[in-house]
């Protein structure tokens, strides 16, 4: 074993796990919703008004971060089978979890533009 | 354990070489089609920025998004999605119920369900592709 990597890489790999359990319902949902209709045209109005329901909202609040996690927890074990040294491994969780987060943000404030557009 | 030597797809072509089993290209398919989903949402995300300029702006982006073209390409990326899904959850299944011995079984069962799948999002997607509606 590679003592280097310690606990944190068993928790990634249950949390990639959980978080996939959760994407993979989200994304069946999300295909279903946007895709697998009748009305396939996809407008601001319509976006809009599906996100006047609070349950939406929930949905996408959990959906942007669960993704973002799966997203560069993903990368990180590819890059980690890479075995990199470990300044440059700290360098590169530490950018993973500033742009996660950060996108997360992003996201959450593209929800509020979606909800407050209605 | 194994340790990479020089080469960015070094270790993919060992890995390959030396166990060209089902696990493997299903570990080698997960892997890309990851890497390709970690792209896209970057991209899913920029194109959804877009609604920070309000309905005229979103609706400018989302329809050159909703062309035969670009119906064509949903088809490649329900494909993407499927296949990370469906593997994903045979892996999560596996691991966590200890069913590790017949996960070839498993890998088998998934595909077929992604076939299903993949004749259903054929049939609509090519139908909207090639809808008089555009």
């Amino acid at each position: 074993m590679n003592g280097k990597t310690g606990k944190g890489s068993a928790y990634g790999w249950l949390l990639q796990r959980i978080t996939g359990i959760f994407l993979a319902f989200f994304l069946i949902l999300h295909f279903q919703v946007l895709h697998f209709t009748k009305d396939w045209r996809i407008d601001f109005n319509l976006v809009t008004q599906r996100m006047e329901g609070l349950g939406w909202v929930i949905f996408y609040l959990i959906f942007v971060p669960a993704g973002l996690f799966h997203a560069f927890n993903g990368a990180w074990q590819v890059i980690h089978d890479y075995r990199p040294k470990a300044g440059t491994g700290k360098a590169l969780k530490t950018l993973f979890w500033v742009l996660g987060i950060a996108i997360s943000v992003w996201g959450y404030y593209l929800i509020v533009t979606f909800n407050k557009g209605a | 354990m194994y340790q990479p030597k020089s080469g960015f797809f070094r270790m993919y072509r060992d890995e390959v070489g030396l166990n060209p089993n089902v696990g493997t290209w299903s570990w080698l398919l997960h892997r890309i089609t990851g890497v390709i989903l970690v792209l896209y949402l970057f991209m899913h995300f920029l194109a959804l920025s877009s609604s920070v300029g309000g309905a005229d702006s979103f609706n400018a982006w989302i329809s050159n998004l909703q062309t035969p073209l670009t119906h064509v390409l949903e088809i490649g990326l329900a494909a993407v999605v499927a296949f990370h899904l469906l593997n994903g959850l045979r892996i999560t299944v596996a691991d966590f119920f200890y069913l590790t011995k017949p996960h070839k079984a498993l890998f088998w069962i998934a595909m077929v369900i992604f076939a299903v799948l993949m004749v259903i999002t054929l049939v609509v997607f090519l139908g909207r592709a090639f809808s008089p509606q555009h």
